[in-house]
C-alpha cells in the first residue's frame, strides 16, 4: 500500500452492507457508529426513529475556517444531484458535530446500479470533499487571476504588489500549529503545511523525506509541483499571518502548484485530494520506514546471536577429586 | 493534549480473527483473519521487466507491498505472495508480520493518525511480560501513540458481561470460558487477576465441531460436504439439547418439525445443492459435554474442566467463580449452551456438597452457580475492551508517549486495573 486511500474504508462498508442488504424483506437494523478518519476527523453514522433514514453527520477541527471558505455550499452542491439525499441546515444539523447528511435508504436501493455506486463513492468521499472547499476556492481566484493578468506586464511593480496583497486562505486543521496556508496567483497557487513533529526521531525521518520530495523534481518527475522545505522561520510568502514567530520545531513544506496541476477537470480534482492527504501520507510513510527499520535491526540481532552463540565455549567437564573437591587451576 | 475527543481504538488481536474499531461503538468495525501475505516475486521482477518505470521497483518498496485480512486470503491464490499467520496459540510470533499488520489496520482500515489516539490492545492469559514490552516498543516507538493499555482478554469478557441483567454487583470475578476457533479456554478471574495456575484448555473448539458435522455429512452421503457447508449447518442449525436421547426420540416422533434442509448455494446462480440437516443439530455442541463421540484423546466434559478450575483455584474466591461464569468467543453463541452447562454443573457441585454434609454432618449453605449469556458474546473481549475503553477514567489508566520516554519498554509490564465503578 504505497498511497493511502481518498475514501473512507469503514463509511464504505456501512453504506455498502445497507444499500445491498443480504435480505431485502428484512426489516432494518438500528445503526449507531461512531468512525473516525485522519486529523481529528470523526463521522457519526445513525438511524433516525424511522430506520429506513441514515443521518450521517460529520465533525471537523477546522470547520470554523472552512466555512470561511464556502464548504457549506461546495458540500451542497455536491451532494445535490442525488435525489435520496438531504443536506440538513442551522438547527437541524446533529449536536456536536458540523455538518449532516440524512439517506433515504429505501429511495436509493431503488436507484440503479450506477448511481448507488456513485452514492456510496461520493459519501464516502465526505471528508475530501469537506477539505476541498478552500482548495476549489483558491483554485477559482487563480483562474481570476490568470484572465486578469493574461495581457498585463506582469512584472511591473503595481502588479507584483497587488499579488503580494492577495489574501492568503489559512486552515488550521490540526490546530494552531499545523496548518495548511494557501496564495493563489496568476500563474500558480502555493500551498504551504506547517508541521511540528512531537518526537526528536520523527523530525529526523521528516527530514530525509523532504529532501527526497525535494530533489525528486530534480532527477526523474519533472512534471511535479515544485516542493521547498524552510526550516524555523516561515517563508515571506505567508509571513504575515504566521503568528508567534520563529519556531525551531516548526517546519514549513510548500507545494508550488503550476497550471499544469491545475487544469480543470480530473486533474484539478486529483490534484485536491493528493495534497489534502500530504500529512497524512508523510506520517504514515515515516511509520513505514521505522517499521522497515525495526525489521531490519531484528534481523541484525538475530544473526549476531547466530555468531555469540557459536562463539560458546563447549561444555567444560569439571575435574574433582574423590572428595568432590575441585582443582582450582589460576 | 491532542487526543482529547478521539475515540479509543480498541484492537483485539486473536489466533483467528481480528477485531479493530473505535471505543463507544457496540460492535466491532472490521473483523477478518489475522492473516498477513507479502510479496515473495517483488525482488525478481524489479530486475527489469515491464514494471521498471514505476517507481516502486527503483526504490524497493517491497516493504508495503502486502495484504492483510481478507485481501491477504485473496492475494495468497495468486503466484506472487506467500501467506502466513503472525499470531499463533494466542500469542505473537512474529513481529515483523504483526507490525506491518498494525500498520496496515491503522492506516488503511481505520484510517486515524496514531498520534491522536489511545489504544487498548489485548492480551491472552500468562502473556509473557516480554512480549509486552515489545507490543509496547513498536506502539510508542513505531507509531508514536498517545497512549496505550494493554488487557487481559478474560478480563475484558468479564466486563462484557456486565450488560446482561442478570450481574448484579460489577465485580471483575468469574470464570471465563473462552471458545473460539481453534481452542477452548477456561479461566478463571479474581478482582481483575488471572490465576494463571488454575487455567485449564480444551483442545476442542468451533472447527472441530464444523469437522464433526461434515463427517456426520459424509457419512450420510450428502450432495455437498464442504467445510463451507458445515459451517453454515453449525451456525444456522445447532443447538444445545437437555437429554440426548430424549432429543433421539423427538426426532423420530416429530421428524417434520425437527428435521431441517439447507439449501447450498453457489456462485453459480443455476446450480444448487439441497442438503438434510438431522441428528447433528444437537449432537455437534453436544461433543463439549460428550467429548467422546468425537474425539478419542480428550475425554472431560466441559462442566467437569470448569469444576476442575475452580476448585483448583484458591478456597476464598471460589464462590465468586461459581456465581459468575461467563461465555465468551463464537462456540458458545448455541442456543441453551449456557443453561446445559449451568445444569450440569449444578449436578456436579450438588453431589460434592452432599458428600461432604454426610461425612461431616454440618449443614451447607450452599453454593450458588450461574452461567452468563449475553448477546455480545460472539465479540465479548472486543466489546468489554469498548465499554471500559469509552469511560472518562480511560485515559488515566493508559501510559502515555511521555511515560514510555520516561521510562522505558518494562513500563508496560503492570497496568492498573479499571477500579469497578
Amino acid at each position: 500500500m504505497l498511497h493511502i486511500e481518498q475514501n473512507n474504508l469503514l463509511l464504505q462498508n456501512t453504506l455498502t452492507e445497507r444499500l445491498y442488504p443480504s435480505d431485502p424483506s428484512a426489516n432494518p437494523k438500528s445503526l449507531d457508529r461512531i468512525v473516525s478518519d485522519f486529523d481529528f476527523t470523526t463521522f457519526h453514522v445513525s438511524t433516525l426513529s424511522d430506520r429506513n433514514l441514515i443521518l450521517i453527520s460529520v465533525y471537523l477541527r477546522c470547520w470554523d475556517d472552512l466555512v470561511n471558505y464556502g464548504v457549506v455550499n461546495y458540500l451542497s452542491n455536491k451532494y445535490a444531484n442525488f435525489p435520496s439525499l438531504t443536506v440538513l441546515t442551522g438547527g437541524e444539523i446533529e449536536q456536536g458535530y458540523n455538518f449532516s447528511i440524512v439517506l433515504d435508504v429505501k429511495a436509493a436501493i431503488e436507484e440503479s446500479e450506477e448511481s448507488k455506486q456513485e452514492l456510496i463513492e461520493q459519501l464516502s468521499l465526505l471528508k475530501r470533499h469537506s477539505m476541498a472547499a478552500p482548495f476549489e476556492q483558491a483554485f477559482a481566484r487563480y483562474d481570476e487571476l490568470s484572465k486578469q493578468y493574461a495581457n498585463s506586464n506582469t512584472y511591473s511593480e503595481e502588479v507584483q504588489q497587488e499579488l503580494l496583497n492577495e489574501p492568503i486562505l489559512v486552515i488550521k486543521y490540526r490546530g494552531i500549529d499545523e496548518s495548511i496556508y494557501l496564495k493563489p496567483s496568476f500563474d500558480r497557487v502555493t500551498v504551504i503545511f506547517s508541521t511540528v513533529f512531537q518526537d526528536e526521531t520523527d523530525k529526523i525521518f521528516g527530514k530525509v523525506f523532504l529532501q527526497e520530495f525535494m530533489d525528486a523534481r530534480k532527477r526523474a518527475v519533472q512534471t511535479a509541483p515544485q516542493v521547498i522545505y524552510t526550516h524555523g522561520s516561515p517563508p515571506l510568502d505567508i509571513q504575515q499571518v504566521v503568528h508567534g514567530g520563529d519556531n525551531d520545531n516548526k517546519g514549513y513544506v510548500t507545494f508550488v502548484l503550476f497550471p499544469r496541476h491545475l487544469v480543470k477537470g480530473d486533474k484539478r480534482d486529483n490534484c485536491i485530494s493528493h495534497i489534502e492527504l500530504f500529512r497524512s501520507y508523510f506520517h504514515y510513510h515515516i511509520k513505514c520506514a521505522k517499521a522497515y527499520m525495526h525489521s531490519r535491526m531484528r534481523f541484525r540481532v538475530k544473526e549476531f546471536l547466530k555468531i555469540l552463540n557459536r562463539a560458546k565455549p563447549e561444555n567444560v567437564v569439571e575435574k574433582k577429586t574423590a572428595s568432590g573437591r575441585r582443582f582450582d587451576r589460576s | 493534549m491532542s487526543s482529547i475527543g478521539t475515540p479509543a481504538v480498541v484492537m483485539d488481536n486473536g489466533t483467528g480473527y481480528t477485531k479493530l474499531g473505535f471505543a463507544g461503538n457496540d460492535a466491532p468495525s472490521f473483523v477478518f483473519p489475522t492473516a498477513i501475505s507479502t510479496s515473495t516475486a517483488s525482488s525478481k521482477t524489479s530486475k527489469g521487466g515491464p514494471r521498471s518505470t514505476n517507481l516502486a521497483s527503483k526504490r524497493g518498496l517491497e516493504d508495503l507491498d502486502f495484504y492483510i485480512g481478507d485481501e491477504a486470503l485473496e492475494a495468497a491464490n495468486g503466484p506472487n505472495y506467500s501467506l502466513s499467520y503472525p499470531i499463533k496459540h494466542g500469542q505473537i510470533e512474529d513481529w515483523d508480520q504483526m507490525e506491518r499488520f498494525w500498520e496496515s489496520s491503522i492506516f488503511k482500515y481505520l484510517r486515524c493518525e496514531p498520534e491522536d489516539h489511545y489504544f487498548l490492545l489485548t492480551e491472552p492469559p500468562l502473556n509473557p511480560p516480554e512480549n509486552r514490552e515489545s507490543t509496547a516498543e513498536i506502539m510508542f516507538e513505531s507509531f508514536n501513540c498517545a497512549g496505550l493499555y494493554i488487557a487481559v482478554q478474560a478480563v475484558l469478557a468479564l466486563a462484557a458481561s456486565w450488560t446482561s441483567p442478570k450481574v448484579q454487583d460489577r465485580s471483575l470475578s468469574g470464570t471465563v470460558i473462552d471458545s473460539g476457533d481453534g481452542v477452548t479456554h477456561v479461566i478463571p478471574v479474581a478482582e481483575g487477576y488471572v490465576i494463571g495456575t488454575a487455567i485449564k484448555n480444551i483442545p476442542l473448539a468451533g472447527r472441530d465441531i464444523s469437522s464433526f458435522i461434515q463427517q456426520l455429512l459424509r457419512d450420510r452421503g450428502e450432495a455437498d460436504t464442504s467445510l463451507q457447508t458445515a459451517e453454515k449447518i453449525k451456525e444456522q442449525f445447532c443447538y444445545v439439547c437437555p437429554d440426548i436421547v430424549q432429543e433421539f426420540s423427538k426426532f423420530d416422533h416429530y421428524p417434520k418439525e425437527k428435521f431441517a434442509q439447507y439449501i447450498v448455494e453457489y456462485t453459480d446462480r443455476n446450480k444448487k445443492n439441497i442438503v438434510d440437516v438431522g441428528y447433528e443439530r444437537f449432537l455437534a455442541p453436544e461433543i463439549f459435554f460428550n467429548p467422546e463421540i468425537c474425539s478419542s484423546d480428550f475425554l472431560t466434559p466441559l462442566p467437569t474442566v470448569v469444576d476442575q478450575v475452580i476448585q483448583a483455584s484458591p478456597i476464598d474466591v471460589r464462590k465468586k467463580l461459581y456465581k459468575n461464569i461467563v461465555l465468551s468467543g463464537g462456540s458458545t453463541m448455541f442456543k441453551d449452551f449456557g443453561k446445559r452447562l449451568q445444569r450440569d454443573l449444578k449436578v456436579l457441585v450438588n453431589e460434592r456438597i452432599h458428600l461432604s454434609e454426610r461425612s461431616s454432618g454440618a449443614q451447607s449453605t450452599g453454593v450458588e452457580v450461574q452461567v452468563i449469556s449475553h448477546k455480545k458474546q460472539r465479540n465479548a473481549v472486543w466489546f468489554g475492551g469498548s465499554l471500559l475503553a469509552q469511560t472518562a477514567e480511560f485515559k488515566s489508566y493508559c501510559y502515555t508517549k511521555r511515560d514510555y520516554d520516561e521510562q522505558g519498554p518494562n513500563i508496560v509490564r503492570n497496568f492498573s486495573l479499571f477500579a469497578v465503578p
